[in-house]
């Protein structure tokens, strides 16, 4: 009985199969982000990546460490859960270096939360600005203490 | 047939062993400089992401519609302007039931124009027929079994052990898998970028130890954020859980969402 020999083309085949797998591993292993299974099926390093960014808001823990007086007075009122940035605007660079001001914002800011709604929960202070006054906000509440009038 | 095995055939042996293993290292530098070049970031480490557990609350009772969340969110992640949006506030006006309609309330009207951020034009029907209405943030509910990260393609996006639900920029191809996945409408296509995008609890803030930028600025604080695996004194969130009945949005789908919210009514999905 004759050896039993593979046909040419089916070695040609078998062998173009094994090369083009070949490449792929190969190609896989190289392109694959090391980090890609740190953590699970993704790049570990879009995590690191992600929190590169610069915050925009400093937080009111920034603003704490000069104006420490300020804050206190304000956690003594009922504007206490406020953050500085909620009125004064973005403050980041402020932050940085205070030679740069904060947004001041003027009494209209007041009614961005204090218009009357049906909307808005009962327990929270809200008018009706054409029957309660037709001046400004400060001309009667301090924003820091708003109980308080100036 | 009986196996030849000369002095030259058995040194050429071991001198492609010899090279074989000497290749190898070799191989592995060249993959390492390869990924350099083409896949490697960079980013400095420093936060170690297995020892956080982030959850997020919601109280709707406080919130007051101002909309400064929207617009802190925005500003804080550079969202594009237009409708989109990874925070927004819905409005929700339960009108009075029509006299003999045999039902205890009316068919509720849900709006949010531009999320809310300018605040709310008076409701489309007069304050004296509406018999409840609230506003509810929506952002992220942060699941445990997240379906947008299930049907993503290609690895972009994922549940980071810490519990934030992240989007790989460089990775998304912008299929739009997940924003169709998403039960909840928390994602959208960049349309610059072309790739999803959604709330990232603000990583780069939280990874800092500060606070996301809508917690950081909503002025009844609605919104309260902390790590399960580091309490603080008087921990914010196991006060909340303990003064409030929680529950979360859509539990039938089974997503478990990690975003629990406090007052909420029964047509809030």
């Amino acid at each position: 009985m004759r050896p039993f020999k593979l046909p040419p083309q089916i070695l040609r085949l078998i062998l173009l199969t094994l090369g083009i797998v070949g490449s792929y591993l190969v190609a896989r292993a190289m392109l694959t982000p090391p980090s890609f299974h740190e953590y699970g099926w993704y790049r570990g390093e879009a995590l690191e990546e992600l929190s590169a960014r610069t915050p925009v808001f400093a937080g009111k823990k920034a603003c704490e460490e000069c104006h420490s007086d300020i804050l206190q007075k304000l956690g003594q009122f009922e504007h206490k859960t406020l953050s500085c940035e909620a009125c004064h605007g973005v403050s980041r660079e402020h932050a940085d270096n205070n030679d740069i001001l904060p947004v001041k914002l003027t009494g209209s800011h007041c009614l961005r939360c204090h218009e009357a709604n049906p909307s808005r929960p009962k327990w929270f202070k809200q008018i009706v600005v054409r029957e309660h006054y037709t001046g400004k906000c400060s001309e009667c509440h301090v924003p820091h203490a708003p109980n308080q009038t100036p | 047939m009986k196996q030849q095995f000369s002095r030259r055939s058995v040194l050429a042996r071991i001198g492609a062993a010899m090279a074989g293993l000497l290749a190898a290292p070799a191989a592995r530098a060249a993959k390492t400089a390869v990924q350099k070049v083409f896949v490697s970031s960079g980013a400095a480490k420093g936060y170690d992401v297995m020892k956080h557990k982030w959850l997020m609350c919601v109280d709707a009772n406080k919130c007051i519609g101002c909309g400064l969340c929207a617009e802190a969110c925005k500003k804080e992640n550079n969202v594009p302007e237009g409708p989109y949006f990874r925070t927004w506030i819905e409005r929700y006006v339960i009108p009075k039931p029509k006299p003999g309609s045999g039902e205890t309330r009316g068919e509720p009207i849900v709006d949010s124009p531009n999320g809310g951020m300018h605040g709310f034009p008076p409701a489309a029907i007069p304050p004296s027929e509406i018999e409840h209405s609230f506003f509810v943030p929506k952002l992220c509910n942060l699941c445990e079994h997240s379906p947008c990260t299930q049907v993503c393609p290609v690895g972009a996006t994922f549940d980071a052990p810490d519990g934030a639900v992240l989007i790989d920029p460089k990775y998304c191809i912008g299929c739009g898998f997940c924003i169709q996945a998403c039960p909840y409408g928390c994602r959208f296509l960049n349309p610059f970028t072309k790739t999803a995008e959604k709330c990232t609890l603000c990583y780069h803030r939280i990874t800092r130890g500060l606070k996301p930028a809508c917690v950081e600025i909503c002025p009844t604080q609605a919104r309260i954020f902390g790590d399960l695996n580091n309490p603080v004194p008087d921990d914010p969130l196991q006060k909340f859980c303990d003064q409030n009945l929680v529950q979360v949005l859509k539990p039938h789908l089974g997503t478990e969402p990690r975003v629990l919210y406090a007052g909420l009514d029964k047509e809030v999905r």
